[in-house]
């Protein structure tokens, strides 16, 4: 235990005293801040000039009626209370359409489009006024047609609008005043609440707002917190052992210790320095949290389970990694190994989302359950919801613990056998070979 | 009393074996050379002897035991291939490694032991500040900072200076004579291991080949070579000689190797109808010449480097 903890100190030492890693515990945050609030700071910024836009209206009445919608729109949503344009016009005009059985109309507005005369044009056929329910049933709706016709802003404006226009259109066939309707088109969200508790007394309290943000950003933010500190703290290990290696410090280090003792002193090394920067972010985020009054949206029962989970997950991966680094001469050698050794942090993030839909579900329980998964997975399934079955976390670290000592088990044998060749790096089957027999 | 007791140790990497039913005995207090031509098996059978690896058949035992994590704080190691962590303080990592081996007084002995070495103001420097001579003996002083019982040296003089090669090997002497430490070490400099050892163990192929002291090496092993001066620039021709021996010519002087039936004193006669002979001595063989004939007639098969042994 004493060379396990001396190694341990030492790498940990040699790690939180590098430039490199005070410099990479402030650009982790300001990395993943940015990629969050550069877009929303630069939403507002986007090109001002017109969006000039063509309607082909087979419908010869919807056509008016979107221009006039454009209008409103302009009004309301071009110039901020300041008078400050935030947003490009919308200047909608119709033209006829040829019916000449050739797509020639739409090819010279298409060309409109590449010389940038037009931002684009809509094609409204006939029948999306028709009273008929089985009208166009075979045919495609409204089109719209642009450069970049799936994702820019205009597409959702006249997806909502067109609809709109649409029902009024019918509601005054009926005989009604679509303004004095307003109400039918008035837009009700779903609020989405807590689940109601009892108080002290046994009285049932009011119900708490979700903050949906929160609600599902802290589960995600953990998680993808326990990404990170795995990374910081597993994947050094495999360069660290590789250049002990290739600087034959390895040899001395052998003399003192034994492959076990120095394998797992590196491990539990990369534990600290990732505990390291998780207490860093987690007091960071927390300290954040208590001044935006965000705090009852946290239990803090999570903190000991993700302090828990972590330290398994880099047994897992650094175990993995400095086995690599054990068996390779280079970087690019260890490259065919490292996807294999990541993949108990890659997995999980794959299963993010049928996990996210039905977090009690049995998939999402079993998937939490398989050793090299627990640690992101069951973490994230007991933030996500309450109600997770006491058993289901205990069952998970029982298999993390017996999992992880197989795997240091058998990356100890394999270390033992590889730390000191040099030369051809040996093949997967004789590396498993190795850690079977020893 | 024997320090190291190696019984019929094989080892083998793949098809190729390394040490081949290897039987050693190193007594206690004494300083042991290992020869052998690279890739014979010496740093196998040292790393055997450490216990970094394990034999896949025969034992070894060390003071008695067999090996195992226990006994590491008393066996002291100076690899061939050195490395020590670039970016540490010489001071730091001599102390990270006598820690590892729970060495008492640390401080004062990493203070003695950089005087000794004439490092004392290198004491807080990076590793990486260093010469390759210095980084040299900071790596002696990491394998000798715990007062080991068993000090095992894989090329020690390798890369020193004359006047560091000295004082290198003065602190060795001094160890072995003053704390009877039993010292192992291996060298390609045959004269050191002539001057320094009081036994050899020549390893080829695997298998030992030589294994005592210098004289009973020479006695048992090397047969005699005539050295001859002859007046002027006269020489001597292998074909002038009756019998067929090899005759080396060194410029003043040359060599015949004499065989097992030679009548030294007869080819001394023999060439003296012929020459006018200025000097002649039988002089005993040198281990370097022991080491040459054993290791050249194949010398071109020991130079493939097995796995998990990149010089031995």
């Amino acid at each position: 235990m004493r060379n396990i903890y001396l190694i341990a100190k030492r790498e940990y030492l040699a790690t939180v005293q590098s430039k490199a890693f005070i410099i990479s515990l402030f650009m982790i945050p300001i990395f993943m801040l940015g990629s969050i609030f550069v877009p929303v700071l630069l939403k507002d910024n986007v090109d001002l000039t017109d969006k000039r836009y063509v309607i082909l209206d087979g419908t010869g009445q919807l056509g008016e009626a979107l221009i006039e919608a454009a209008e409103q729109r302009n009004e309301r949503e071009v110039y901020n209370d300041d008078n400050k344009q935030i947003q490009p016009a919308y200047k909608l005009e119709i033209r006829d359409i040829i019916l000449d059985g050739s797509n020639q109309q739409k090819l010279n507005l298409s060309d409109e489009v590449r010389s940038r005369e037009l931002s684009g044009f809509v094609e409204i056929p006939a029948y999306v006024i028709s009273e008929d329910s089985n009208a166009g049933s075979n045919q495609t709706g409204v089109r719209y047609y642009a450069s970049n016709s799936s994702i820019d802003d205009f597409r959702w404006w006249l997806n909502h609008e067109i609809n709109q226009q649409i029902r009024k259109h019918h509601l005054t066939n009926l005989g009604y005043e679509a303004d004095d309707l307003s109400y039918i088109f008035r837009h009700h969200g779903v609020e989405t609440m807590e689940l109601v508790k009892a108080d002290s007394d046994g009285i049932a309290d009011e119900a708490q707002k979700v903050n949906e943000l929160i609600a599902f950003g802290v589960p995600v933010g953990l998680m993808m917190l326990m990404f990170a500190m795995t990374m910081m703290g597993a994947s050094p290990l495999m360069n660290s052992v590789m250049e002990e290696k290739s600087q034959n410090i390895v040899e001395t280090l052998l003399c003192s210790a034994t492959p076990f003792e120095f394998l797992f002193g590196k491990i539990l090394g990369g534990v600290a320095i990732s505990l390291t920067g998780s207490a860093f972010y987690m007091g960071g985020i927390l300290f954040v949290m208590t001044n935006m009054g965000f705090m009852g949206y946290i239990s803090l029962s999570i903190i000991p389970w993700f302090i828990f989970y972590q330290i398994f997950a880099i047994i897992l991966v650094g175990t993995s990694m400095a086995t690599i680094g054990a068996m390779c001469n280079d970087a690019k050698e260890s490259q065919n190994f490292v996807f294999p050794a990541l993949l108990p942090l890659m997995i999980p993030l794959f299963l993010i989302t049928p996990v996210i839909r039905e977090p009690m579900s049995q998939f999402a329980m079993v998937a939490s359950l398989i050793p090299p998964f627990t640690p992101m997975l069951m973490m994230f399934r007991q933030n996500l919801i309450d109600g997770i079955p006491l058993w289901q976390p205990i069952a998970g670290v029982t298999g993390m613990i017996l999992y992880s000592v197989f795997a240091v088990w058998l990356g100890s044998r394999i270390f033992r056998m590889t730390i000191l060749t040099k030369g051809k790096t040996p093949s997967l089957l004789t590396v498993i070979k190795w850690g079977l027999r020893g | 009393m024997s320090s190291v007791e190696i019984q019929n140790v094989t080892k083998s990497f793949g098809s190729k074996k390394a040490v081949d039913d290897l039987s050693l005995s190193i007594p206690k207090g004494s300083l042991y050379g290992f020869i052998g031509p690279n890739g014979s098996g010496k740093t196998t059978t040292i790393r055997m002897i450490l216990g970094i690896i394990r034999p896949e058949s025969g034992s070894i035992r060390v003071f008695g035991q067999v090996n195992d994590s226990s006994l590491q704080k008393r066996i002291g190691y100076l690899p061939e291939e050195r490395g020590l962590y670039k970016k540490m303080k010489v001071a730091d990592i001599i102390r990270f490694l006598g820690q590892l081996k729970e060495t008492p007084n640390l401080d004062d002995k990493i203070d003695y032991w950089l005087k000794r070495f004439e490092l004392e103001d290198w004491k807080n420097k990076k590793v990486d500040m260093l010469s390759k001579g210095m980084s040299q003996k900071v790596q002696f002083i990491c394998s000798v900072i715990s007062d080991p019982e068993l000090l095992i040296l894989d090329e020690p003089f390798s890369g020193l200076d004359p006047v560091n090669l000295n004082l290198m090997q003065d602190v060795i002497i001094e160890l072995q004579k003053k704390t009877g430490v039993t010292i192992i070490f291996s060298t390609h400099d045959m004269g050191v291991a002539e001057a320094m050892c009081d036994r050899i163990f020549m390893i080829y192929n695997g298998k030992k080949v030589l294994d005592g002291t210098l004289n009973e090496i020479q006695g048992q092993y090397g047969l005699n070579t005539l050295k001859i001066r002859l007046a002027g620039e006269e020489r001597i021709l292998s074909s002038e000689i009756h019998a067929k021996h090899e005759v080396r010519d060194l410029g003043n002087e040359q060599l015949i190797k004499l065989t097992e039936t030679t009548d030294a004193h007869a080819l001394i006669a023999e060439i003296a109808q012929i020459h006018s002979i200025e000097r002649a001595e039988i002089i005993r063989p040198k281990l370097h010449d022991i080491f040459v004939d054993i290791a050249q007639p194949s010398q071109a098969d020991t130079e493939s480097i097995h796995p998990g042994e990149n010089h031995a």
